[in-house]
Parts: structure tokens; C-alpha cells; sequence
């Protein structure tokens, strides 16, 4: 046995930890790669940027390249009940869920710091852009590109063993030095933007397998204005997410917006654009990241969407796993099932799923 | 790290040194296509009927009784499909197969289905043996073919082909063995054998991947899978891939003549590992103890360990081995061999094949004995954790 402290990368095939890989590689650790087989190459299914045999396969080649060892990890039943279900279950709740944080808290990492325990490997590591630094997370170097979104619900006792090459570096970077690591294979792969299981980000086609022909959340349903007023119809709630303007009916002075879904009712309500902000937001299934945790009265900066911009906020409430804020400006379009992430600078503090969100201007 | 340990001669063997050198003419010198009538086309053309005789003759069979093939998947296809489509009538639907076929015979008897047959499975015991009883009621006047393998790929028990075989003469149902696990490890005479149909792969003795044969006895009429020329009567058509012809008949010969030897070697190395491994982990469960069994697989779990985990530490400390069979994605599912054998699911998940073959040696199965032990308490230890 040697010395040389063991890492486990998950590579995926793509171009972000194909150079996560090499950069730990050519620091002269001993690394081990693996890629997690998420879900079953279904016919409906066919090339995805990630998960799929292509990518497989494009991540077997890079490891051969660099000369380590690669595995696949058959992660479809805990994928399919972690993450699947629950993206499906929130929907028909008329909410908009975040699969890639229930993959990263319940299946990636998790599941990762037990294989790595299997084969001594003390460390983990990903091409996720965000940084580790002291044992605690923080924002990814490239604001484009920070993933630290995705990343709030990790167990904090991962970080001390997490290891993110690519943090420090903006994609443009990781592009090039895939090149002069020799990778030319993955630099110039197209970016993976959508949820790696829905096929073209068409959700709905997935929802539609996965629930019942009669569930509310894809049936018939009113749409209604803020004072209760009908005014169209739709297919079902489960298609309509917060702030959305597509498929809604015309004919009003100013443009409207999806408000709010009302799952118990079937129906959608609609709004001008000041009835989307939101000036308080409450989340649950809070997690910390640090050791000390802000408490009810501390400032801090929050983020409800991805690649949105930080806003000032002021806990107000603390209750279990519960948090509530009030944010010093609006937000607009605050998605019940989204993450909401807390920050102080570029340290990620914690966050939670976004549970609700307090109207900026009085409903009727 | 010591040199790395293969013990996954179920998977695929080297190619023998002596195999490589009998093909080498015929890559380059002896390139001829064998249907042509010059010197070149009738020097490729010897070599393939001499290839042709050499294969029949280490399986007792007539030189026309041999089929080439690219190996296993094509030889169980060609057997079992072609003897359904070309023998199938309206009394006689049947197809059967045993539940621990290997995935090219569960495919074409799945296909066979595709085509209006009645499939059926046959059970095996909790050894991973055909219940012939059961078997013998599934197959009678109603059934056009039955396929059930002579050696587990998975486990290694010896499959009653006899019987079974007898009985589907009595009843006039063609029988194909796929003998892939089989050749070299048992002995196989096709002159006191009643089966029609016999698939073996070159591979697994040291000839190269895509090197096989399938025996067909004389007067039965096959199908074929593919549509072309006259080469192989018409069974198999498109040019004779001459040089893998001559490879997997030198491979045979060479692998007979070590036969008796070769398989006591392999079973005592088989059974020393095997019997390391529960003296240090006396739960520990052999799937296929109890059955008659080929010198070469060991097939086992450990509770509380699973096969995904195994083979990445094993691999990771120089040790090959394989988790049932290996698969095209490299992932792992628990097997349906092992599950049909009524496993439960979690001990079914953490079942290890490891093969023993030609690269295997004492001192191979002295670190193995200690190494595997060790790396399973572990992780035993922490799945408990």
C-alpha cells in the first residue's frame, strides 16, 4: 500500500470533473473514479449530457487516459426514490422542485463518502464550482458558473473530505486546461443545463408517466385573477411554475403572470408583475453548513433562483428546521420547492427548501 | 502493489501463445477468401475444412455437423432460433429454457416468444440445478426446442443435459446445450450425447474473442440467421473468417490434450480458495454448494458486503473478479441467476464470481485467501457502521 492520500472523483463524462480528475492526477494523488448510473437508458431517453451510456463511456476513456481506475456505480434505485419521486410528488403539490439538490444531499454525496470509506480513499471529489476553504463552503470562484446552489443541503461532515478542483477556476479556464491536460474529448462539450432525467425539459412528459391519468395536478382547472375572477381554463396546475407568462390567457391592460397555484382547487392564479414580489420567504428542511449557525436577527444575504443575484435579508424566525426572512428589497417570482440559500460574503451558511414567500403588496 | 490477480477466466481467457501463431499466416500471407478458386482462395479453403475436421473431431461429430460462428451469443441465436423457424408447427410451440441461461439464450427464447411461442422457464433447486421433474413435465409433444446450458456461467453447477436430452428425444423436441462453460471442463462426446444442437465459444479456452462454433447434427434443418452465399451449407453465408477458424480448432485441441490434468489443477485451486474463504467468514454462503459443479467458478456471498463495493476494492487491490456476469455498461444489478436459485435480494447483491484458469496459481490463491477475507470484514464493518 502506498501513501499517496486516496481520492474518489465522480466524473460524469463532461468536461468540469473529466478536469477535476486530471488536476488531482497531476497533484499526485491517488485517485479513483467513478460515475453514477442515475437512471435506466430508457428508449425516451436518448443521449443526455449526463448519466447516459455516452457519458459512460466518455468518462471510462478520460480515466483510462489519465491512468486510474473507473467504476460505475449503479445508483437507479436510489435515484428513482430519492430524487424521481419527490420531483414528481412536488409537482402534484404545485410546487417547482430542485431535483439536483435532493441528488446531491441524498444520493451523490452520501452515497460517495460510503464507497469512498469502502476502498480508504479520505477524500471526495467533484467538478461542482464552488470552493472548500477551512472546512466550510464556499461560493465557486466563476459567478457565472457557482453551484454552491445546489450544494447547501451536503451533511457538513463531508466537507473536511470534499475536494472541488475546478472552484478556483472559471469555466473558460476549465475549457482551456482541458485541452493542455490533453482531454480535447470533453473541452468542448455543450454545457448540461437541464435535469439530467427530463428528456428536451419536458417535465411534463415525465410527470404523465409517473402519475396517474386522473391526478388533479394535470387536470382541468380555472385560471383565476388575484380577486377570484375566472377568466380561462387550463390542463393542469403541475405545468405552470411562479412568474410564468407563457400560456396564459391575453386581453388584459398589463402583462399577467402566474402568481400562485392553488393545488387543493386546481386553480392558477394570475397577476400583474407587483403581485409576484415577495418581501419575506420561509423554508424548511433547513441545513448548516457551519458550525455557527446565524441566529434570528442576523443579516445575511439570501438567493431564491439560480445565478440570481444576492439580496440582503434579516432572519426573523427560527423554529426547528424552519426559517423565515424578511428580505430588505422584493424578490420577484419566489418558487415554492426551490432552494433558498443563505450566505455571508462568499461563505455558504446554509439553506432550505423555499416553503413560501410573503406578497411585497397586500392580496386582495 | 504485487502484480495484479485474474480470476475472471469465466468472463475471457488470453489467447494461447500456440493459437496466436497458427493464425498468424492467415492475417497476412494466407489472406485468400476460401470461395475463391485460385491458389490463394484453395490454401484458405484447406485450412478451413482442416479447421472444420480438427472442432468435429474434439466434439465427436462429423466435420458437417460444425458450424462457425462469432461465438456464445450468435451460436445460442443460430441453435435456438433457427431450429424454432425452421421446425415450429401449429401442435408443436414450446420453446424452452432453463431460468440461469445465460442472456443470448433467454434473448432468442424471448425472440421465439416474439414469433408465437410459448415460453416457458425452467425451474431450478436452491443449488442451481434444473429441477428435472418439473423440467420433464414442461417438455412433451407440444414443444419444438429446448436450450439448457451444460455448465452456469454464474455458479458453475453441471446442468442433468443427459437426461434432459434423452427425454427430449423421446418426445422428438430438438435439445441445444450451450456448452460455452462446458468445453474443456467436461467431457463432450456428441456420438453418445443425444443433443441436436451444441454451441461452444473460443474465448473462454484461449482462442480470440468472436471465435466459435455450433455442432448440428446431421438431417436437422436450421434456420439461418443470415442470408447471403453458400458458405457453412448455407447456415452461416459471407466470407469464412479463416484465420479464427483455425485459431478455435488449435485452441480445442490444445485444451483436450490438457483436460484431465488442467481440471484437477483448477478444481483444487477452486476448492482451497473456496474453503480459505469460509474458514474466515463461516457465514459466508457458495451459491451452487451442495451441486455438481466445473473445477473453475466459485460463485459466493458474503452478508452484509455488497458486489459493487467488492469488486472496486478487490480490483483496487490487484484482485479480478466479477460479480456475476459481466455486463455491457459496467454497472451491477443483482443476478437472475443468483435469484433464481429463491436468494434473497440483499445476499443476491453481494454475490462474487471469481474463475480460476490458466493465469491461476498457488501462490495467486494464497493472497487471495487472505486479501478477500479481509477486504469483506471490512466492509461488513461498515455497512454496520
Amino acid at each position: 500500500m502506498s501513501n499517496t492520500p486516496r481520492v474518489l472523483v465522480a466524473m460524469s463524462g463532461g468536461v468540469d470533473s473529466s478536469v477535476a480528475a486530471a488536476l488531482l492526477v497531476r497533484d499526485g494523488w491517488d485517485v479513483v473514479g467513478v460515475t453514477m448510473k442515475l437512471f435506466a437508458d430508457g428508449h425516451d431517453l436518448p443521449d443526455r449530457p449526463c448519466c447516459s451510456l455516452d457519458s459512460t463511456s466518455d468518462a471510462r476513456r478520460v480515466a483510462e487516459k489519465l491512468g486510474v481506475p473507473h467504476y460505475v456505480l449503479n445508483m437507479v434505485d436510489h435515484f428513482s426514490r430519492d430524487v424521481i419521486t419527490d420531483f414528481v410528488a412536488e409537482y402534484a403539490r404545485g410546487r417547482t422542485p430542485i431535483p439536483c439538490v435532493r441528488c446531491n444531499t441524498f444520493t451523490k454525496f452520501s452515497d460517495l463518502v460510503a464507497k469512498a470509506d469502502g476502498i480508504d480513499a479520505e477524500f471526495i471529489a467533484t467538478g461542482h464550482y464552488a470552493r472548500v476553504v477551512n472546512g466550510e463552503l464556499h461560493r465557486g470562484a466563476d459567478d457565472n458558473k457557482d453551484q454552491t446552489y445546489f450544494l447547501w443541503g451536503i451533511d457538513r461532515a463531508v466537507l473536511p473530505r470534499l475536494l472541488l478542483p475546478v472552484g478556483t477556476m472559471t469555466k473558460p479556464e476549465t475549457r482551456a486546461l482541458a485541452r493542455e491536460l490533453g482531454l480535447p474529448r470533453v473541452a468542448d462539450k455543450p454545457e448540461s443545463q437541464e435535469i439530467c432525467f427530463v428528456p428536451d425539459g419536458d417535465y411534463v412528459k415525465i410527470l404523465r408517466r409517473e402519475l396517474p391519468a386522473d391526478a388533479p395536478a394535470l387536470s382541468r382547472g380555472h385560471i383565476v385573477t388575484l380577486d377570484g375572477t375566472v377568466v380561462g381554463a387550463h390542463d393542469g396546475f403541475a405545468q405552470f411554475t411562479i412568474g410564468q407568462r407563457k400560456g396564459l390567457p391575453g386581453g388584459f391592460a398589463e402583462p399577467v403572470f402566474v402568481v400562485a397555484l392553488r393545488p387543493e382547487t386546481r386553480e392558477v392564479v394570475i397577476g400583474p408583475r407587483e403581485a409576484l414580489l415577495g418581501s419575506g420567504v420561509t423554508a424548511r428542511e433547513v441545513n448548516w453548513l457551519v458550525a455557527d449557525a446565524p441566529r434570528v436577527g442576523a443579516a445575511v444575504q439570501v438567493r431564491v433562483r439560480h445565478r440570481a443575484p444576492l439580496v440582503e435579508a434579516r432572519i426573523t424566525r427560527l423554529d426547528g428546521g424552519e426559517i423565515e426572512l424578511a428580505l430588505d428589497a422584493p424578490i420577484s417570482a419566489i418558487a415554492p420547492g426551490q432552494s433558498l440559500v443563505l450566505y455571508d460574503g462568499t461563505r455558504v451558511l446554509g439553506g432550505g427548501f423555499i416553503e413560501a414567500s410573503r406578497p411585497a403588496i397586500a392580496r386582495a | 502493489m504485487d502484480s495484479p490477480i485474474y480470476l475472471d477466466h469465466a468472463a475471457s481467457t488470453p489467447v494461447r501463445p500456440d493459437v496466436f501463431e497458427a493464425m498468424r499466416p492467415y492475417f497476412s500471407e494466407r489472406f485468400g477468401n476460401a470461395s475463391s478458386t485460385h491458389r490463394w482462395g484453395r490454401e484458405t479453403r484447406t485450412a478451413v475444412d482442416e479447421a472444420r475436421e480438427r472442432v468435429a473431431a474434439c466434439l465427436g461429430a462429423h466435420p458437417d455437423e460444425i458450424c462457425f460462428t462469432s461465438g456464445g451469443t450468435e451460436g445460442d441465436n443460430l441453435a435456438i432460433l433457427g431450429a424454432w423457424r425452421a421446425n415450429r408447427t401449429h401442435t408443436r410451440s414450446g420453446v424452452a429454457c432453463s431460468a440461469i441461461e445465460h442472456k443470448a439464450v433467454l434473448g432468442s427464447v424471448h425472440e421465439c416468444a416474439h414469433e408465437g411461442a410459448d415460453e416457458r422457464l425452467l425451474a431450478v433447486d436452491h443449488t442451481g440445478t434444473l429441477d428435472l421433474h418439473a423440467a420433464r413435465a414442461q417438455i412433451g409433444a407440444d414443444t419444438a426446442v429446448v436450450s439448457v446450458m451444460w455448465v452456469s456461467n454464474e455458479i458453475g453447477t453441471i446442468q442433468p443435459v443427459r437426461a434432459l436430452a434423452e427425454h427430449c428425444h423421446e418426445h422428438g423436441v430438438l435439445f441445444h446445450t450451450d456448452a460455452v462453460q462446458a468445453f474443456g471442463k467436461i467431457e463432450i462426446d456428441t456420438r453418445t450425447l443425444p443433443v441436436d444442437l451444441l454451441t461452444v465459444s473460443g474465448h473462454k479456452f484461449g482462442a480470440p474473442k468472436g471465435a466459435g462454433a455450433t455442432f448440428i447434427r446431421r438431417g436437422l434443418t436450421l434456420e439461418p440467421l443470415f442470408y447471403g452465399g453458400s458458405q457453412d451449407r448455407g447456415r452461416r453465408p459471407g466470407s469464412e473468417n479463416v484465420p479464427f477458424a483455425v485459431g478455435l480448432a488449435t485452441a480445442m485441441e490444445l485444451t483436450l490434450a490438457e483436460h484431465t490434468r488442467e481440471s484437477a489443477r483448477l478444481r483444487a485451486l477452486r476448492d482451497r480458495l473456496e474453503a480459505a474463504i469460509v474458514a474466515a467468514l463461516p457465514d459466508t454462503v457458495v451459491h451452487g454448494h451442495g451441486a455438481e459443479r466445473a473445477p473453475h467458478i466459485l460463485n459466493l456471498s458474503v452478508p452484509g458486503t455488497d458486489s459493487e463495493s467488492m469488486q472496486m476494492a478487490l480490483d483496487l487491490a490487484g484482485i479480478a473478479c466479477s460479480g456475476g456476469s459481466a455486463c455491457q455498461s459496467g454497472s451491477v444489478t443483482p443476478s437472475h441467476v443468483i435469484l433464481a436459485l429463491g436468494v434473497p435480494h440483499e445476499l443476491a447483491a453481494a454475490a462474487i464470481r471469481m474463475s480460476v484458469g490458466v493465469l491461476t496459481t498457488d501462490a495467486h490463491i494464497d493472497r487471495v485467501s487472505t486479501v478477500f477475507p479481509m477486504l469483506a470484514r471490512k466492509a461488513r464493518e461498515l455497512a454496520s457502521a
